[in-house]
C-alpha cells in the first residue's frame, strides 16, 4: 500500500501536470476539504439512499416472485421466459429510454438500480427454493405443519443465506449502474459530482469523489455481510464473518 | 411438451400484444410500438449502421478483456500461491475493487481522451477484478496433494505453475472469465453512453453512443429499443461463445 | 397404536414413464408397544415401507391402517427419525426440539413455558442439556443423532419410525446409543408404557439386540423374506450380546441374506 502511494507520488512528479495526475497530497487535501464542508457526505448520502430505496423495491418484487417461481413449476414456465428475455438487457442499456420516461432526477437512478438488482435476487431466490432440502420439508410434514407454516418455517429460513448472497451481488451491480445513471441523468449524487468536477477540471476533487464511490461501495457490502452474520448465524462461515 | 411451450409463450406474446394495442389506442406519434421497432430494426441492420456500431463496441470489449485476462490470470495465480505477493497486493486490490468501473471513466477520458482508449481502459478495469478474484481462489483451492505429487516427480517453480496449478485452477478461472466478459460488455455500453452524454458529438461511436444520440438529438424511441435488444442479444451471444470456447479449450471442465 | 400393512405394493414411475417396482406384497403388523426391526440389503425397499407408514409415500396397491383407520398422509401420531437426521440447520438444539411443538399441532394449547419445560426434560433424557444452544453444524454425529431422537420424542408420537438412525456412527457410540434407545423406549418398565417402534438397520447384530421381531427383506423387488422372532429376555444389556441365543439368531438372519449381499457387493 505504501509502495502504491510512492509510485503514485513519483508518477505525479514525473508527469508534472496536476490536471492529469494530481499528487496524493493534493487529493488528500481535496478529500479533507470536501469532508469538512460536508459536500462529500451529502452527495454520498444521496446515492446511498437511492441504493437503499432501489434495493427495497427490487427485494419486494424479486423475493415473492422468486418464491412462487421456485415452488410452482407451472408458474415458473409462465414467468421465466419474460425474465430471460429482459435479463441480458443490462440496466445501463435502459438509461436512454429511462431518461426519456423519467427525465433527469431521482427516479431514473432508482429505476436503473432496482432493475439491475432485481435479477440477481430473483435468480438467487429461485435456485434457493429449488435446492431446499426435501428431507426437511418431509420432516416438517411428519410433525403436522400446515403448508403455509412449512413455507414460513422451513422454506424461507432455508433460502435466507442464498438470498443474502444474491442481495450482495445485486448491490455490487446496482452500485455500478447508479454511478452510470448519475453520470448521465441525475442533478446530484456521487456520479454527478464526479462528472461535475471533471468538467470544472478540478481533478483532485474528482478523484476524491471516485475514492468515495469505493468507500461507500465497501461499507454497503460490509453492512450486508454483518446483516448476514446476524440473520444467519448457522450458515457456514458465519462465525468467521462476525 | 406442447402445453409447456404454450405456457412459456403466453406471457411474452400477451405483453407484446398489450403494448402494441395500448400504444395504438393511447399513444402519440412518438410512442414506441413493437411493429415499428421491428421495422426500424430492419432499417438499421440493412443500412449497416447497427452492425458497424456493434462491431466497434465489440472490438473495444475484446481488446479490454484480453488486456484484463493477460494481467489478471498470472497475477491471480501468483497471489494465490505466494504469501508474500498476496500480502503486498491484496490491500491495493481490495481498495480499488469496490470503486465501480464507471466511476473511473472521467479519469480515463482525462488521460486517454474520449475515443477508444478510454473505453478499452474502462473495460479492462471492469473485467480485471472478477478474473483476478477467481484466479486467486482457483490457485488457492488446488488440491495440495496434486502439488505434492508433482514435487515428488521433481516438478517445481514456473513449470509447476504452468503444468499443475493453472490447469487445476482452470474451472474457477473459467467462471471468472465468463463473469468478466459479461461485466465488460455492460461496461462498454455504459462508457459509450456516458462519453456520448458528456463529451458530446460522435467522437466515440459504438452502440452505447448510438443509443444516446437517438435520445439526445433525434428522440427516436423505437431505435433506442432496437439498440437495447441488440445489447441483450450480444450479451447472450458473448456468453454462449465464451462457454463454447472454454469447453473446446478445456474439455475436462464443466462450464 | 398398531400398524397394519396388507399386501402393500409400491411402484415408482419416473417422468419418462419408467417403472421401478420397489416393494411387492408386504404384509406386516406392528403390535402395540412392539419393537420391530427391518433388515435387508441396500435398495430392498426398507425406506419405502417406512415412508408409506409415515404417509410420505402412497402405496400403489394394498392398504395401510393405523389403529384400523387408513393412512392418508403424514400425521403427528407417527413420528419419523430420518436417516441423516433432517435437523434444521438454522435452529439451535433446543429450537430444533421445540419445533414440532411450536409450529405443529402437537403443541397446541401448550404455553411457551410448558414447551420450554418439555424441551428441557427431553434434552436431559437424551443427555444433551449442555448443548442446548449449539447449532447442528457444531455437533458431533452422535450428538446430532440424539437431537433428532429428542425432537422425535418431544411431541410424543404414538409410533416411532426410525430409518437407519445409527448408521453414520462409529461402533462405540453406536453401542452406547443402542442401550440408551432401549432405556428411553422403556424396556425396564412395564410393556404397557412402551411406544410402538419400527426401526431400520442393515446391521444384523443391532437388529437382534433391539428387536422383538426382525423382518428380513430381500430385494428386486422388495419382499418380506422371513419374520424372525427374538425371544431374548429384557432388559437387554452387554450380557445379551454374549448370549449363545443372540449369536444363533444373528447367524440365522445372516444365512438368509448372505447370498444376496454377496451378489450386491460383487455386481
Ligand atoms: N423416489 C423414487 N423414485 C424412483 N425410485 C425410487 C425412489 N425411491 C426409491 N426408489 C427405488 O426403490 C427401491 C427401494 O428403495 P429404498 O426404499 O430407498 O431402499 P432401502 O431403504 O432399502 O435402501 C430402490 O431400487 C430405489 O432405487
Ligand atoms: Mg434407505
Amino acid at each position: 500500500m505504501a509502495a502504491f502511494a510512492l509510485i503514485w507520488w513519483a508518477a505525479s512528479v514525473l508527469t508534472d501536470n496536476p490536471l492529469l495526475l494530481p499528487s496524493p497530497q493534493a487529493v488528500s487535501a481535496a478529500f479533507a476539504g470536501l469532508a469538512l464542508d460536508g459536500e462529500l457526505f451529502t452527495q454520498s448520502a444521496l446515492s446511498v439512499v437511492r441504493l437503499l430505496a432501489a434495493l427495497l423495491i427490487a427485494f419486494a418484487i424479486a423475493a415473492p416472485l422468486g418464491l412462487a417461481m421456485g415452488m410452482s413449476k407451472r408458474f415458473e414456465e409462465f414467468v421465466d421466459p419474460v425474465v430471460e428475455l429482459l435479463r441480458p438487457i443490462s440496466g445501463i442499456a435502459w438509461i436512454p429510454l429511462g431518461l426519456f420516461i423519467f427525465g433527469v432526477g431521482q427516479s431514473l437512478p432508482i429505476f436503473i438500480m432496482a432493475y439491475t438488482a432485481t435479477f440477481p435476487v430473483l435468480i438467487g431466490t429461485v435456485s434457493g427454493v429449488k435446492s431446499v432440502d426435501r428431507k426437511l420439508v418431509r420432516a416438517a410434514e411428519t410433525m403436522g405443519l400446515s403448508q403455509s407454516a412449512i413455507v414460513a418455517r422451513v422454506v424461507v429460513p432455508s433460502i435466507l443465506p442464498a438470498l443474502l448472497v444474491s442481495l450482495r451481488l445485486g448491490v455490487a451491480s446496482a452500485w455500478t449502474a447508479v454511478i452510470a445513471a448519475e453520470l448521465v441523468g441525475a442533478p446530484n449524487g456521487l456520479g454527478y459530482a464526479i462528472s461535475w468536477y471533471r468538467e470544472m477540471l478540478v481533478t483532485p476533487k474528482m478523484i476524491a469523489f471516485i475514492a468515495m464511490v469505493g468507500v461507500c461501495g465497501y461499507f454497503c457490502d460490509l453492512a450486508l455481510r454483518l446483516l448476514a452474520a446476524r440473520l444467519t448465524p448457522w450458515a457456514p462461515g458465519a462465525e468467521a464473518r462476525r | 411438451m406442447n402445453a409447456r411451450l404454450l405456457r412459456m409463450a403466453t406471457l411474452p406474446v400477451a405483453l407484446i400484444a398489450l403494448w402494441e394495442a395500448l400504444g395504438r389506442a393511447l399513444g402519440g406519434p412518438r410512442t414506441p410500438l413493437p411493429s415499428k421497432v421491428a421495422g426500424e430494426a430492419a432499417l438499421l441492420i440493412m443500412s449497416g449502421d447497427l452492425p458497424a456500431a456493434l462491431a466497434q463496441s465489440l472490438g473495444r470489449v475484446f481488446s479490454g478483456f484480453a488486456i484484463a485476462a493477460a494481467i489478471a490470470i498470472p497475477l491471480g495465480i501468483a497471489m494465490g500461491r505466494l504469501r508474500a505477493v498476496e500480502r503486498n497486493l491484496d490491500p491495493v486490490i481490495e481498495s480499488f475493487r469496490p470503486v465501480a468501473a464507471i466511476a473511473m471513466l472521467p479519469l480515463a477520458i482525462l488521460w486517454l481522451g474520449a475515443g477508444s482508449g478510454a473505453a478499452v481502459m474502462l473495460v479492462a478495469y471492469a473485467a480485471f477484478f472478477p478474473i483476478l478474484i477467481h484466479a486467486v481462489a482457483g490457485a488457492k483451492g488446488v488440491d495440495a496433494n496434486l502439488a505434492r505429487a508433482a514435487a515428488t516427480m521433481g516438478v517445481s517453480g514456473a513449470t509447476l505453475a504452468r503444468s499443475v496449478i493453472m490447469p487445476a485452477a482452470m474451472p474457477q478461472i473459467a467462471v471468472g472469465l465468463r463473469i468478466g466478459l459479461a461485466v465488460a460488455w455492460t461496461a462498454i455500453v455504459a462508457a459509450e453512453l456516458a462519453v456520448g452524454a458528456k463529451a458530446g458529438g460522435g467522437a466515440s461511436g459504438g452502440v452505447g453512443q448510438m443509443m444516446f444520440a437517438y435520445y439526445a438529438y433525434s428522440i427516436e424511441l423505437n431505435r433506442i429499443i432496437v439498440c437495447m435488444i441488440a445489447v441483450g442479444l450480444v450479451s447472450l451471444a458473448l456468453d454462449r461463445l465464451m462457454r463454447f470456447a472454454l469447453a473446446r479449450a478445456m474439455p475436462w471442465i464443466e462450464t | 397404536m398398531t400398524i397394519d400393512l396388507q399386501s402393500v405394493r409400491k411402484e415408482f414411475v419416473a417422468r419418462d414413464g419408467a417403472r421401478t417396482p420397489a416393494v411387492e406384497d408386504v404384509s406386516l403388523t406392528l403390535g402395540e408397544g412392539e419393537f420391530v426391526v427391518i433388515v435387508g440389503p441396500s435398495g430392498c425397499g426398507k425406506t419405502t415401507v417406512l415412508n408409506m407408514i409415515a404417509g410420505l409415500e402412497r402405496p400403489t396397491a394394498g392398504a395401510i391402517l393405523a389403529d384400523g383407520r387408513p393412512v392418508t398422509g403424514p400425521g403427528v401420531d407417527r413420528g419419523v427419525m430420518f436417516q441423516d437426521y433432517a435437523l434444521f440447520p438454522w435452529r439451535t438444539v433446543a429450537e430444533n426440539v421445540a419445533f414440532p411443538l411450536r409450529f405443529g399441532p402437537a403443541g397446541a394449547g401448550l404455553s411457551g413455558a410448558a414447551i420450554g419445560d418439555r424441551v428441557d426434560a427431553t434434552l436431559t433424557l437424551v443427555g444433551l442439556a449442555a448443548a442446548r444452544d449449539k447449532y447442528p453444524h457444531q455437533l458431533s454425529g452422535g450428538m446430532r443423532q440424539r437431537v433428532a431422537l429428542a425432537r422425535l420424542l418431544s411431541y410424543e408420537p404414538k409410533v416411532l419410525l426410525m430409518d437407519e438412525p445409527l448408521a453414520a456412527l462409529d461402533a462405540q457410540t453406536r453401542t452406547i446409543l443402542q442401550d440408551e434407545l432401549l432405556r428411553i423406549w422403556g424396556q425396564d418398565g412395564p410393556a404397557a408404557s412402551r411406544r410402538t417402534v419400527l426401526f431400520i438397520t442393515h446391521a444384523i447384530d443391532e437388529a437382534v439386540f433391539l428387536a422383538d421381531r426382525v423382518v428380513v427383506m430381500s430385494s428386486h423387488p422388495g419382499r418380506v423374506r422371513e419374520i424372525v422372532p427374538v425371544d431374548l429376555p429384557r432388559p437387554r444389556n452387554d450380557a445379551t450380546r454374549a448370549d449363545p441365543d443372540f449369536q444363533r439368531i444373528a447367524q440365522h438372519i445372516w444365512s438368509l441374506i448372505k447370498n444376496e449381499a454377496y451378489r450386491a457387493a460383487t455386481s
